[in-house]
Order: structure tokens, then sequence, then C-alpha cells
């Protein structure tokens, strides 16, 4: 049994150092960049520099040492203060602990110091327009070339980042294994490499991280841009999967948390009767129930990363997913009311809550869906038949 | 060069600040504290002074239990050790009380220089970092907006009114730091996680020679007689321009006194 269920004073200390930074850029920060068309790399860059990014990356490496759990606590505190890091799920938190477990000696060495200051960042992609939630139907496949090398060939839908990413893990299959259940291999390949190309899907969610489809033309690999072993794919894979969740429910969490404190704020301040609209109980019981909702989704979550630092995969697999689902569903419900509350006020755009409702939506899609958890649970928690 | 800095841990000024009807004293109980921002200007300044040489940066705060948060966040920015003074007698001291055991906690110390913030955000007085100096025989170089630590000298720019000072003292001396100084650093997580091993001396009344009734609400020289919380705003009178406007504008400016 854990002794307490209070964070650590340094994991509490960091969540207070990241929201004084977070402060300084901000809401503004964020939806400007936006506007603009330009990416948050100010704040990614100075984040990086405090070593916030790398909390998770081995100290050999030049990384904080942390947790998982300090690292998603830095995501949910710059969600919190309007600055959602999607990037921050996918390069040090997905291929960032890939690495860190499966990489060989030399790709640590090579790609361990940029995650941990946050000099390079990866994207990583797996979804693909034919298979969606059903990864087995994945066709992106590797050949063996002659002198060890690979050559890529296929293509994935939905993938972020690309455009500000050095590299892009792609979850692949090999020649060998070109049907069947997914037996994956993993591939770091460059941005830059001849015969890969994307094309930005136009998203309607307010955000500076883009959404890309991406080709793969007989893309043409080193021997080393398979991360860590042709036979451990799928392993390795999962070992990205708690992280990836873990984070994903930060950033929705701390969103939640936002929309809830722009909420509230106002409730206690517009008054059209004789009180504060927070008087009413019906404008107060939505936004108590809120607290709460987003309350139990960090317990979980946190007791995801707990279990996951405490090496309990399994646990933390089935922890992490619920964690993700309950914040999924608070995120939205925590938009939706703070909007209600605000009347017209939160509809237009000086209020900010408008620029968050597709966002919020996005936490019920992905990584994995609501629906995809739900067969989880029902399966593995319940042993209830699978139905696909 | 050894340098001490001195801060004090502050009830948070975003949060709903109040007295404590008791004893007209600062409400610590009902606010989250934490090192006051203008102290982290000191020690942003302490840090870059003696980045370069082989000294040290200890940091000294007189507060309550919690006030511990503030020498922590201090050593997380990057100070190498920290004094705690901790006694209930302490507790209502006046400026000249806290700059009594300021003074006497630093005689237990080795510095070269002492820096201090320009005021706290909860008392603002800003006089604690010249009462220290007198009672140190040490001269107070104050308000500095930019410092420079030269060998054993220590020059400031203090930006006034009129002029702009440059000051120069030799060490050991005082200095105080304004906000435009610099902008502190955030604590990275290697200082969240190196803090926790730097070592925090705590001492109290008599590990400093002090007698309790020299400090504390008791020995104040000013009493707080009575306090009321600021009137809520009222609302603004809305003036309808109906072609008088600028005179309507004239006739409130003059009822209030501005013209
Ligand atoms: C409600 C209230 C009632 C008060 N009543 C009285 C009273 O009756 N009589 C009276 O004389 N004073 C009174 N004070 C002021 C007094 O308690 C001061 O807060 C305290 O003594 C220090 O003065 P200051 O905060 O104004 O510090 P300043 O002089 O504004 O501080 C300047 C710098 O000194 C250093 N410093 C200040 N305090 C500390 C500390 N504790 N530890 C380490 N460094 C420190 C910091 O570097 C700070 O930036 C009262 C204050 C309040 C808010
Ligand atoms: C903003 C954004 C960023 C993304 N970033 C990345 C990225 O960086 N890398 C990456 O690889 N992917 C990324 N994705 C893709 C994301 O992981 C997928 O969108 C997600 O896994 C769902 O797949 P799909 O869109 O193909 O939906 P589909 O699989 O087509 O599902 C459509 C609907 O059917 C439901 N459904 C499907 N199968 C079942 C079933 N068996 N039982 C019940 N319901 C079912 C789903 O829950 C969903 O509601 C991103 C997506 C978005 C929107």
């Amino acid at each position: 049994m854990s002794t307490a269920f209070a964070e650590s004073e340094e994991r509490r200390d960091l969540r207070k150092a990241v929201a004084e930074l977070g402060r300084k850029y901000g809401r503004d920060y964020f939806n400007a960049a936006y506007r603009e068309g330009r990416k948050t790399t100010e704040l990614w860059e100075e984040a990086g520099k405090l070593g916030y990014l790398g909390v998770a990356v081995p100290e050999e490496y030049g990384g904080g040492g942390g947790e998982i759990g300090d690292l998603a606590a830095v995501c949910e505190e710059l969600a919190a203060a309007g600055c959602p890091l999607l990037l921050m799920v996918v390069s040090p938190a997905i291929v960032g602990t890939i690495i860190a477990q499966y990489g060989t000696d030399e790709q640590k060495q090579r790609w361990l110091p940029g995650l941990a200051d946050g000099t390079s960042t990866f994207a990583f992609s797996i979804t693909e327009p034919d298979a969606g939630s059903n990864s087995h139907k994945i066709t992106t496949t590797a050949y063996r070339q002659e002198d060890g090398g690979w050559r890529l060939s296929g293509g994935k839908t939905f993938i972020s980042g690309v455009d500000e990413a050095s590299q892009v893990l792609v979850v692949a299959r090999t020649e060998d294994h070109k049907t069947g259940n997914l037996k994956p291999a993993l591939f770091l390949v460059p941005t830059d490499a001849p015969g890969f190309t994307w094309q930005e899907i136009p998203m309607g969610i307010v955000s500076p991280e883009k959404q890309f489809t991406l080709f793969f033309d007989d893309v043409v690999l080193p021997s080393d841009a398979l991360i860590g072993s042709e036979d451990a794919g799928i392993e390795q894979l999962f070992a990205g999967l708690n992280p990836e969740r873990i984070m994903a429910a930060s950033f929705a969490t701390g969103t939640a948390r936002l929309a809830l404190e722009l909420a509230t704020e106002y409730a206690k301040t517009r008054q059209v009767w004789k009180a504060p609209i927070g008087a009413h109980q019906a404008v107060a019981h939505p936004l108590a129930q809120t607290h709460i909702e987003i309350e139990l989704a960090r317990l979980m979550t946190q007791k995801a990363a707990a279990l996951y630092a405490a090496g309990d995969h399994m646990g933390a697999g089935e922890a992490a997913n619920m964690a993700k689902y309950a914040a999924g569903e608070v995120v939205c419900a925590a938009v939706d009311r703070a909007i209600q509350t605000h009347g017209g006020n939160g509809l237009a755009e000086e209020y900010g809550l408008v620029q968050m409702l597709a966002g919020s939506r996005l936490s019920r899609i992905a990584p994995v869906s609501r629906e995809m958890v739900l067969n989880f649970v029902a399966q593995f928690s319940l042993g209830l038949p699978k139905s696909y | 060069m050894n340098i001490v800095v001195c801060v004090k841990y502050v009830p948070d000024a975003t949060a709903d600040r109040s007295f404590d009807s008791s004893d007209s004293t600062v409400d610590r109980e009902g606010v989250d504290g934490l090192l006051s921002e203008l102290d982290e200007y000191a020690v942003e300044q302490a840090l870059l002074a003696a980045e370069d040489g082989d000294g040290e940066v200890t940091v000294l705060t007189v507060g309550p239990a919690d006030a511990a948060d503030a020498v922590r966040k201090a050593l997380q920015m990057g100070a190498d050790k920290g004094v705690h003074v901790e006694d209930d007698d302490i507790a209502g001291s006046d400026a000249v009380a806290t700059s009594l055991i300021l003074a006497k906690a630093l005689g237990t110390l080795e510095y070269d220089l002492v820096f201090f913030g320009m005021s706290s955000t909860d008392g603002t007085m800003g006089v604690v970092p010249t009462m220290v100096a007198e009672r140190l025989g040490l001269p107070a170089v104050t308000y500095g907006s930019e410092i420079t630590v030269d060998g054993s000298t220590v020059t400031v720019r203090r930006d006034g009114d009129v002029a702009t000072e440059t000051i120069t003292a030799t060490a050991p001396a005082v200095v105080s730091v304004t906000d435009q100084s610099g902008e502190p650093r955030y604590p990275s997580f290697k200082g969240i996680m190196a803090a926790k091993k730097k070592p925090v001396e705590d001492l109290t009344l008599s590990d400093l020679g002090i007698d309790a009734s020299e400090v504390g609400l008791g020995a104040a020289w000013t009493k707080v007689l009575s306090f009321a919380p600021r009137p809520p705003r009222s609302a603004g009178e809305i003036v309808t321009d109906e072609g008088d406007g600028g005179t309507k504008l004239a006739e409130f400016l003059a009822s209030k006194k501005f013209v």
C-alpha cells in the first residue's frame, strides 16, 4: 500500500515552478502563436533548458532522472496555464521512453541528450488511414536491403508535429510479417529523408501544433534506424503506451482545470439578478461536479504513474487507460460547462473558451478512443467477451 | 566572494490577504506563503555575482516553520545553503527587531556581501537592509538596479527620479536590489532535486544570544490599533455625452477636488 495520497515535495515544487513558467506565457501567447502561424518555440526552448521536458530522461544522458509522473506534472501544469503541448505526449514521453528502454547504447547516446534539453523533437506515427483504431491492419512496410539497411514504404495519418520534428518514430511491419497480427518494428526516420513527404491536414483545433498525412515512398534508411530489436517490437511499442496514456490524461486534466478556473471566476463575478450567477445551484453544481471529476481523474493518473514507476506495467496499463478515459470525459465536460456558465461570452473569442472546444474533444479520440478504452476494460478488467 | 541573501517568507500577494483579529498582525495561517517575489531578484543577483568565483551563496530567513519553503525555493534556484531563524517569540516582530535578529544571525556567518530585496511584498517598508547595515557598521548601497561585483568592490546603479547614481562600496557591505535588476531564474528540475540535499541550519533566539523581550509583538516600537478591510469599489458614474460631456467631466473632477 502506498503510505500517503500526496505527491512528493519535489513533485509539488516542480508543479509550482512549471506553473510559474506557464503563467509567463499563458493562453494569450498560445492563441497568438496559433493565429499568427507561429510555433511555441520560446516556451519549448525555455522549458527544455530548465530540464522540464527532460525530467524523465536518465541522468547519464543529461536528463533529470525523474519519473513519468514528473513529466506528466509538467504537461498538466503547462496545460492548466493555457499552453497544452501535445508534443510533450509524443516526443519525451513516447519516443523518449522507447529509446531510453530499448535503444542500443549508440542510439541512446545519440538521441537522448536532445530529448533531455528539448533541443530535438520527435514525432510518433502509428495511425494509418485504413487501420485507425485497429493497429493490426497497418501496412507500412520495411524491406531489408542488401547492405543491412532498410527501405520503407507506406503512409500514416493524423501525425502531430512533423513540421517541428527532426525525426519521426514510425511503427511499421517488416516484410516477413506483412500480414496477420501486428509484429511491429520501430524506425526513426529523419524528416528530411529523400522520399519522405507530408501534407498538413486542416484541423479545427486551435493549437500551433499541426497534424499531417505522411507518405513514405521507398525511403532508404541505415541499419541503425531500427530502434532496439526487430523481434521485440511489440514489447517496445507497449512500453511507450503507458507513458502516452498518462501524459494524454495530464494534458486533458490540465485543460479541464483551466476551464473550471475560468468558469468559477466568472460565476463569482457575473451578476444579472440579486446575487452572482454562481449562487444558483444550476450553475454551481456542474462546476462542483467538474471539480470532483477532475480530482478523480488526476488521482487515477497519479496512481498509474506510481504503478508505472514501481515497475507494475500490467497494473499501470489498466490505471492509465482508466485515467485517460476519465480525463477525456472531464475535459469535455469542463469546457462544455465553462461555456454554459459564460452564456454568450462562452462563445466569444475574447473569453478564450470557444478556442478550447475542439481541442477538448481530442482527448476523447486520441491517442486511443474512449470506446477502445471501454473495450479494454470490458475485456481485461471484467472478462467480458471480445466483440471485434 | 561569499554572499548572504536575506529573504522573507510572505503571504501570496495574489491571494486574499487579511489581518488576524486577535493581535492585528498579518494573518499567515489563512493564505499560502512564498518567497517574496522581490527577494527573488536579490537571489538572482547574488547567484550571478557568485557564479564565477569559488564563494558560496547562503540564504537567510527569519520566519515561522513554513518559511522553510522560502529557503528551499532559493536553494532550488541555486543557493548553496540555508539558515532559518525560527522561534515562537519572534512572532509579531517589527522591522527594528527583525533587523536585530538578522544582524545577529549574520554574525554567525562568513560573508563579503549581504544582499536584500528592495522591500518585502507584505510589510513593504524597505527599511530592513539599512537597519541591518547600521547594526553591523557596514556601508549600504541600496536600490541597485544594476549590480557589478569586481574583486572586493561592489558597484550599483541607482535609478532615482531626477538622477541616476553610480555607487561603489568595498566589501563587507550591504546591497539591496530592485526589480529592475534582471528577471530571476526559475528553478530547474535539477535545482529542485538538488535542493533537498543542501544543508539548512535552524537557529533559535537563544542560539543567537537574543533575549525574547527584545523581539516579538511586545517589543514593537509601534502598535497597530485597528484595521478595516478596504471598502468594496463602488460603481462608477456614467456620463452620457449630450453635447455637454466635457463640462460634466470637469464638474465631476472639480467635485472630487482633482481640478
Ligand atoms: C499588519 C502589519 C503590522 C505591522 N506592525 C508593525 C508595527 O507595529 N511596528 C513596526 O515597526 N513594524 C510593523 N510591521 C512591519 C514588520 O512586521 C515588517 O514586516 C518586518 O519587520 C520587516 O519589515 P518589512 O517587511 O517592511 O521589510 P522591508 O524593509 O520592506 O524588507 C526589505 C528586505 O529585507 C529583508 N527582510 C525583511 N524581512 C526579513 C525576514 N523576516 N527575514 C529575512 N529577510 C528579511 C528582505 O531582503 C526584504 O526584501 C507590520 C507589518 C504589517 C504587515
Ligand atoms: C489531433 C490529433 C492528433 C493525433 N496525433 C497522432 C500522432 O501524433 N500519432 C499517431 O499515430 N496518431 C495520431 N492521431 C490519431 C489518433 O490516435 C486516432 O485518431 C485514434 O486512434 C482513432 O483512430 P481513427 O481516427 O482512425 O478512428 P477510427 O478507428 O476510425 O474510429 C472511429 C470511431 O469508431 C469507434 N470504434 C472503432 N473501433 C471500435 C470498436 N472495436 N469498438 C467500438 N468502437 C470502435 C472509435 O472509438 C471512434 O469513435 C491523432 C489524432 C488527432 C485527432
